[in-house]
């Protein structure tokens, strides 16, 4: 089989500027895009950068976007792709900087996010006696999150990163949430101080790009979810999200439903003068077009008290 | 055709306009509406879970009794329903919310009602030959841009769980194509508009709204569609903001789905309410108003 390869080429340092190499290689029939970059590098091109370590589609290393689309290089198979006809576009996996061609930057993308969470168990009762215990159906749980190989996918479709280069990102997060379930663990309330800073776990969108993104099935949407739910229960200590989500809880309980009006000046905080004359262009506008919400002149839907008991209810079973 | 029609808070909020479009719409289609007015809101993905899926199990509940599926006009809410209504097939956890928030009203869910949102029910069981016969003013020539909103798109267990449902995916596209207009595609289409984070990242919230809404300007677009109010009041609402932040002229008028396809119906840009947008819409309307 002869395949077509475009690949992506950048020099090191900050002003080199990127381009594209093509390259056409003889492969075997069963050939993955992996196997021809290291044809291309020992056979044609030997200042091609990549990465690669287990070359069977576990530790993630030698991810990199195959026509498009974010892959293992190790996994992906040429075959279907050359049956297209045409190139074969292989460049760096987005929302990272390059070192070099394939090559990223994993430290600032990855490593150094994870380190920020404080991504070790710090065990109770670590001079005692007994080991600490876990049972299996929570280990089940646990493992769910340990099970990630740190491959990147998740952040490489993350809508935030590519907006907000500084948002921890879905990686970072997941592995942070493995500790959260732990009852071994005593420092989740410290954990979840540190994830509820600015560019945290609330600069999430939770649009499940990270999961669906996931090769594992660990979900990184939903542990991030998780996470979230939990901070609410605890008591959320990042005080913008804790004043937006109090007052919309509150206002479902008042009324069974949302009053958007209240939710935004009460997001704000009722103190907060800059912050809500930040709101009064647009506030001003809506209302000139009849669309604004009148805030605290809210009715109370139909249902509103039996709404009402079942939130008390769920908020006391979780206290 | 009838549905349990679950607005949502912000079509009689933050977006009135698409209410009364969307209810006449459904009317010029034949797609019989009966209100849920006795529930609550879905929560948004803002509430937790221990909190929304009992109130969503109620709603659920409730349209299982009337004995209809449920429709709703926001992807959100949809989003956020088909998550839920997932969960709770599980009989263990369904039991459970019966036993400990419900039967105190004498409901119970079963686990057997169906949420689809109106572009679904529209593509799905409408058809798209019947409703192509029923566009009266074909949009020729208008340039138009997709936006889903996240949960019309994910989770693919929720969104997608069928290989015939992958065309999910592809909906707006299709109605662009049924409608006449032209398609002006978008690499966010299926991103996030921006809004959940609005509050947490203004920053980041107002960026995603520029991307967007930059891009399909950049590429020709004269307006963009969406299904999903979020997406209208960060898209639309929040536009001069970011186009303030990011230091750049966007100008995208930003239609709602029900809107888009009722001007195609033959509805004039005011009985779809284009007037109550932030962004001017008179550019859209000029262009329609000149088609024959």
């Amino acid at each position: 089989m002869q395949a077509k390869f475009s690949v992506y080429r950048k020099e090191p340092g900050a002003h080199s500027k990127p381009g594209r190499s093509t390259y056409t290689v003889e492969l075997a029939d069963d050939a993955t895009v992996m196997d021809a970059l290291l044809k291309i590098r020992d056979e044609q091109d030997p200042t091609l950068g990549f990465r690669g370590s287990c070359l069977h589609g576990y530790c993630g290393d030698c991810t990199v976007r195959v026509n498009g689309k974010a892959a293992f290089s190790c996994t992906a198979r040429v075959a279907p792709l050359a049956a297209k006809g045409g190139e074969i576009a292989v460049e760096p996996i987005r929302n990272m900087p390059v070192v070099k061609d394939l090559i990223s930057d994993w430290d600032a993308f990855l490593w150094e996010k994870i380190d920020s969470t404080k991504p070790w168990m710090e065990p109770k009762d670590a001079d005692g006696a007994a080991e600490p215990q876990i049972d299996d159906k929570l280990m089940a749980r646990v493992r769910q999150a340990m099970s990630c190989n740190y491959c990147g996918l998740c952040d490489e479709g993350c809508t935030v990163l590519p907006v907000d280069f500084k948002f921890v990102g879905p990686a970072a997060l997941t592995k942070a949430s493995r500790f959260l379930f732990d009852p071994r663990d005593q420092a989740t309330a410290e954990r979840l101080r540190i994830l509820e800073r600015p560019k945290g776990m609330w600069d999430c969108v939770h649009c499940f790009e990270a999961s669906e993104h996931c090769p594992r099935e660990i979900a990184p949407t939903e542990r991030i979810v998780e996470m979230r739910d939990e901070a609410f229960k605890r008591g959320i200590t990042n005080e913008k999200v804790a004043r937006h989500h109090l007052s919309f809880a509150a206002s479902v309980k008042r009324s069974g439903w949302l009053d958007e009006g209240r939710l935004a000046i009460e997001s704000e905080g009722l103190t907060n003068v800059s912050g809500l004359m930040k709101l009064l262009p647009t506030a001003a506008k809506a209302i000139a077009r009849g669309k604004a919400p009148i805030p605290y002149l809210h009715p109370k839907r139909p249902g509103a008290d039996r709404i009402a008991r079942i939130i008390e209810k769920a908020e006391a079973k979780e206290k | 055709m009838k549905y349990a029609f679950y607005p949502g808070c912000v079509s009689k909020g933050g977006c009135p306009e698409l209410y009364p479009s969307a209810v006449r719409v459904a009317a010029k289609l034949g797609i019989e509406l009966e209100e849920m007015k006795d529930v609550a809101c879905t929560g948004a993905g803002v509430l937790p879970q221990y909190i929304s899926d009992p109130i969503n199990a109620r709603t659920f509940a409730k349209a299982e009794r009337m004995g209809l599926p449920i429709m709703t006009i926001c992807s959100t809410c949809q989003g956020v329903f088909g998550q839920a209504n997932l969960r709770l097939q599980d009989a263990e956890y369904r039991a459970r919310i019966n036993r400990e928030y419900l039967a105190e009203e004498g409901l119970e869910y079963k686990g057997t009602t169906e949420i689809k949102h109106l572009l679904w029910v529209v593509m799905e069981d409408y058809g798209a030959d019947k409703l192509k016969a029923m566009v009266s003013k074909p949009l020729k020539g208008l340039k138009v841009s997709p936006f889903y909103g996240c949960f019309l798109r994910r989770p693919p267990e929720v969104v997608t769980p069928t290989k015939e449902s992958n065309a999910r995916k592809t909906y707006l596209e299709k109605l662009i194509d049924i409608v006449g207009a032209e398609l002006t595609d978008i690499s966010g289409k299926g991103k996030c508009c921006g809004f959940p984070v609005l509050t947490a990242n203004e920053e980041s919230s107002l960026g995603m709204t520029a991307k967007h809404t930059g891009e399909a300007k950049s590429k020709g677009a004269d307006c963009m569609v969406t299904p999903c109010p979020l997406c209208h009041l960060s898209l639309d609402g929040n536009q001069p903001r970011a186009e303030q932040q990011e230091g750049k002229s966007i100008g995208l008028p930003i239609l709602h789905m029900p809107q888009f396809l009722g001007l195609a119906l033959g509805f004039s840009p005011a009985e779809m309410y284009l007037k109550r947008h932030i962004v001017s819409t008179m550019a859209v309307e000029s262009k329609v108003n000149m088609m024959t």
